[in-house]
């Protein structure tokens, strides 16, 4: 699904470049859930942005479901974003002034979905996720937990093949970390959401199946989990 | 997707009403500016094309020539025979109507008696306009000589109802008219107005004079209506020589000019039009376009100084598929919400403020809620409007890039580079200076020009009409008006002291030049006491006086007169004047009678029993409310049948600088305005400038910086700005009021005061606007603002 070769990326600063990825190549298959881990400035979220076609690499090639994505127009990148990746943020990143419905019902509008197909997407997310009674509140009515199930809630709504979530639980608590987690291992083995994620806790990364280890730009180590 | 766009703008509005109030008042108030300037531009521009024959009705004007055939000047009123004669030999000529001046008449009806603008016009008058008549028919109502139309507020003062139609009233206290018609009361802009119509015969039958065919004098507007498919310029062409063929003597041309351009484009140069109220206008569209831009512009400045608020969301809205077109519209939409709520609030001030604007300008406009212009007129200053305002926002908040803005990293260009948001608030700051400095110097002007010496003392004298009974009785009027003790002097004159309303030329004197034939020199009639009353200064010889009969033939120099003839010792040497020879008596010194901003014509006053106004000055030991009662009192005792206006000479005075007065009310209101709008949009781009970096003031606060110190700080980023705005608007301002001053003969100077006292009231105004964001920053809690990092 994803094919990163030879991924380079650093920043040109008086002269001196100060690289942040150092020829990255790996392989990420249909179904995989992979975690991203290594110190702070080993250059993970930017790898995951690189993915996420948010950033360009400096050098190397990208290829997205078989189609070299190195560097995209904004249209077709849009089209990406529509209908095969949804994003999760550590700070979730809700819009404030959208009630929990409204924001998950923003990226089917920019999908242009039917209403009909939207309300029932969306109904069956809020079921799903067990935030049914919460749909009118805004985001600073709900916990940090909360708010991270809505931000997957949405990220899904889109029905996306795969799903990039930068520190999904920094910010939470350990048990709403675990129930977002779990949610994540859910959605990889039961719907085969490809899953890749950042993340500095060892045990969130055991709830995937595969971690790559990255030290100043290199990818040191490529693990499977064993379950 | 719009729906729920809608929905989150109005949210965030609500949220951030500080903002929202900030951008909507100034919106409003900008909109309503603009609105009331465009509405006034469109009155101006409907000047005279109410009617249905307005694009085919011209007005004969005449060119007069020097002895080379060099216009001179251009003049509107022409000769009593031209219309006849225009008519006998053109054929293209359909229909036409000669009109008197508007002028106070006396209409009466046995209860009521009162003095209403009248003319006298030829019947076809009311085929060139198509009034709204009530009740007679118009293509009657003039053809008997004595007949009246009046307006339906006239006809109400008079008879307290509209439903008079044959009945009679007693016009000037000379004849009796029968109303053939009454009118709807005529909107304001239109040149040819009245309140009662007579007919031109009455008028020759009344006086003797007009009657005579003459070529000599010209007194009358002609007005005519073309075939049309006449090709005006071919003509006008043919009209060349056209007098001359008439009158040998003549050293004129008449042409005709579209009766439509008369008000917007009737100043005329060398014999061509060079504009004229068209300049106020242009002057009043660009000030609303101003205005309205300084109201966008504090709204394209809130819209991207929010720009950390909305990071976030333009990154999450990036990431999950938003098109850049998809939030483009989005801002746009919020734009027009602001601009909508703005536009209906300044419909409410429009109302408002209307009756306001009606009065400082003398003019009537009402917003016609039932016209569709009016509406088209709303909806594109909307579009506009919102369109101005949107774009900026929408383009710079839609090109942010997704990482940057949820990391909240976003980049501000540091250093002295001039960001867009900078150089708007410049550009904001430039206008209204411009103003500040427009309003000063026009100020600075109306001053200097009522403070200019007029030669006499208008300071307690007044004048009334000289009219009826007056004429005979004037002798005696005068004996019990001084005796009364009311008035310490009392003299008559052709014309009143405040306007010029005659001159001549063709005087003759030892040692001219030929050339000094075409000197205009004003001229006064008067009789008795003349320079006493008004306290003229005589510089040398004496007035008029009764001891010496041989008086009637003299005449009175002006020190300009003297100065333009050359005369070494002038009293008692003789010029001719008016083809007979008279005695110079005096010499008197200048004084302001036509237009104040002019310098003083040369002038003559000459003895003669013609006289159209009685002037007197009131004794300074009585008090102004009694004198006058006693005036009223005697006036009326003596002419009954007229009633008695009171003038005061100052308060005529007054009126010839309305013009000036008017465009220095107006630059002074939205100049007040721009400034206020303009500070509106500096507080809330302070505010959010002072939100960004209180972080950094924070840190500077812990290393022991003080609240001055870091005010100082948050201030002089903005003063900058102000600084940079007033350097460039100064020269800016300094060339246009230049050019204005220019326009007047006598006129002020620019000193440099003005444009210190606009620096500093500008910098003044900007520091007062940021200083309780700044302050309020730098009395944050240091430890508030940095826990969050």
């Amino acid at each position: 699904m994803i094919q990163l070769t030879n991924i380079e990326k650093y920043y040109a600063s008086k002269g001196v470049k100060n690289y942040v990825l150092r020829l990255v190549t790996t392989t990420i298959k249909q179904g995989e859930f992979v975690s991203i881990m290594g110190p702070s400035g080993a250059g993970k979220s930017t790898l995951l942005n690189i993915i996420g076609m948010l950033e360009e690499p400096t050098y190397g090639t990208y290829e997205f479901l078989g189609e070299d994505v190195t560097s995209l127009n904004e249209r077709k990148r849009i089209e990406l974003y529509r209908n095969h990746i949804g994003f999760v943020f550590q700070a979730y990143h809700l819009i404030d002034e959208m009630t929990v419905y409204e924001n998950i019902e923003a990226p089917l509008l920019y999908k242009k979905i039917g209403s009909s197909e939207r309300a029932s997407r969306i109904a069956d997310l809020l079921d799903r996720f067990n935030i049914v009674a919460k749909k009118d509140l805004f985001p600073n009515q709900l916990s940090g937990g909360q708010q991270q199930l809505v931000g997957i809630a949405r990220a899904l709504a889109a029905q996306p093949s795969i799903i990039l979530a930068d520190e999904p639980t920094g910010n939470l608590q350990s048990a709403q970390a675990e129930e977002i987690m779990t949610l994540f291992k859910k959605l990889n083995q039961e719907d085969g959401i490809t899953i890749i994620q950042v993340t500095h806790s060892e045990k969130n990364a055991q709830y995937g199946n595969r971690i790559l280890h990255i030290a100043d730009g290199v990818v040191k180590e490529d693990l499977a989990v064993l379950s | 997707m719009f729906k729920l766009n809608l929905k989150i703008a109005l949210r965030s509005l609500f949220r951030n009403k500080v903002y929202a109030a900030i951008n909507i008042g100034g919106l409003a108030i900008g909109l309503t500016s603009c609105l009331l300037l465009l509405l006034y531009a469109g009155y101006e521009w409907g000047y005279d094309r109410q009617f249905k024959n307005s694009p085919d009705i011209y007005q004969a004007m005449i060119n007069l020539n020097d002895q080379k055939g060099e216009v001179i000047r251009t003049i509107s009123q022409s000769q009593n025979v031209m219309l006849a004669a225009l008519k006998e030999e053109f054929p293209e000529v359909l229909y036409g109507a000669r009109i008197t001046d508007v002028y106070k008449r006396l209409v009466a009806n046995g209860q009521e008696s009162l003095k209403l603008d009248s003319r006298y016009v030829d019947p076809d008058f009311l085929k060139l306009f198509d009034y709204h008549f009530i009740s007679g028919n118009p293509t009657k109502a003039l053809n008997d000589p004595n007949s009246i139309v009046l307006t339906e507020t006239a006809a109400k003062r008079i008879f307290g109802t509209t439903d008079v139609l044959n009945q009679k009233v007693r016009f000037e206290n000379q004849v009796d008219l029968k109303v053939t018609g009454v009118i709807k009361d005529l909107p304001t802009n239109i040149t040819y107005g009245f309140e009662s119509l007579t007919t031109f015969t009455l008028y020759e039958n009344l006086n003797q004079w007009p009657k005579k065919p003459n070529w000599g004098s010209h007194d009358y507007y002609t007005l005519i209506k073309l075939n049309e498919n006449t090709d005006i310029e071919a003509f006008n062409i043919k009209l060349k020589g056209f007098v001359g063929k008439h009158f040998a003597a003549a050293k004129e041309d008449v042409f005709i000019y579209p009766l439509t351009k008369l008000h917007l484009y009737g100043t005329f140069l060398n014999g061509k039009s060079i504009g004229g109220n068209i300049k106020q206008l242009q002057l009043f569209v660009g000030l609303s376009i101003g205005i309205l831009l300084i109201a966008c512009i504090n709204f394209m400045n809130l819209a991207t100084a929010s720009t950390q608020g909305r990071a976030k969301e333009i990154g999450v809205k990036k990431t999950m598929g938003a098109s850049r077109s998809n939030l483009v519209f989005q801002f746009m939409l919020e734009s027009f919400i602001l601009t909508l709520i703005g536009i209906l609030l300044s419909i409410i001030l429009l109302e408002f403020s209307l009756p306001m604007f009606n009065r400082l300008l003398g003019i009537e406009i009402v917003f016609d809620y039932l016209n569709p212009t009016n509406w088209i007129l709303i909806f594109s200053v909307l579009v506009i409007t919102g369109f101005i305002s949107g774009s900026y926002p929408s383009f710079y908040l839609s090109g942010f890039n997704v990482i940057q803005s949820l990391k909240k990293s976003l980049n501000f260009k540091k250093g002295y580079a001039l960001t867009f948001r900078q150089v708007l608030v410049v550009i904001q700051f430039g206008f209204s200076v411009v103003l500040i400095v427009a309003t000063i110097t026009i100020y600075k002007q109306i001053q200097f020009i009522k403070n200019m010496p007029l030669g006499y003392r208008s300071n307690g004298l007044l004048e009334v009409a000289h009219e009826g009974l007056l004429y005979e009785k004037f002798n005696l009027l005068k004996t019990r008006l001084l005796s009364s003790g009311a008035v310490v002097g009392v003299t008559q004159s052709s014309g009143s002291i405040s306007n010029k309303n005659s001159s001549v030329r063709g005087l003759g004197w030892v040692g001219m030049s030929e050339s000094d034939k075409m000197i205009d020199f004003d001229q006064i009639y008067t009789t008795h006491d003349f320079t006493k009353t008004v306290n003229i200064r005589l510089l040398a010889g004496r007035d008029f006086d009764r001891k010496f009969a041989s008086d009637t033939a003299a005449i009175l120099l002006s020190k300009k007169a003297v100065e333009v003839m050359h005369l070494k010792s002038p009293v008692g040497t003789s010029i001719v004047y008016q083809g007979t020879k008279r005695n110079v008596v005096g010499v008197f010194d200048d004084i302001v009678w036509g237009d104040p901003s002019k310098v003083a014509a040369p002038m003559v006053i000459a003895y003669a029993d013609i006289s159209d106004v009685i002037t007197m000055r009131l004794n300074p030991d009585k008090s102004l409310s009694e004198s006058t009662s006693i005036i009223n009192k005697l006036v009326k005792e003596l002419n009954p049948n007229f009633p008695v206006e009171i003038k005061f000479i100052d308060g005529l005075n007054e009126i010839k600088l309305k013009n000036e007065k008017i465009l220095g009310t107006l630059a002074n209101l939205f100049g007040c305005l721009a400034i206020f709008i303009s500070c509106l949009g500096l507080f809330g781009l302070s505010s959010f400038s002072t939100a960004q970096r209180i972080k950094e003031v924070s840190i500077r606060k812990i290393l022991g910086a003080s609240i001055t110190e870091l005010m100082t700080l948050l201030s002089l980023s903005f003063l900058k700005l102000i600084f940079i705005a007033i350097v460039i608007a100064l020269p800016v301002a300094y060339y246009i009021m230049n050019n204005w001053l220019m326009h007047f003969e006598l006129r002020t100077s620019l000193n440099l005061w003005v444009f210190m006292a606009t620096a500093t009231l500008t910098l003044l105004i900007s520091i007062l606007t940021i200083t309780w964001q700044t302050y309020r920053a730098a009395k944050t809690n240091a430890v508030d603002a940095l826990k969050y990092e």
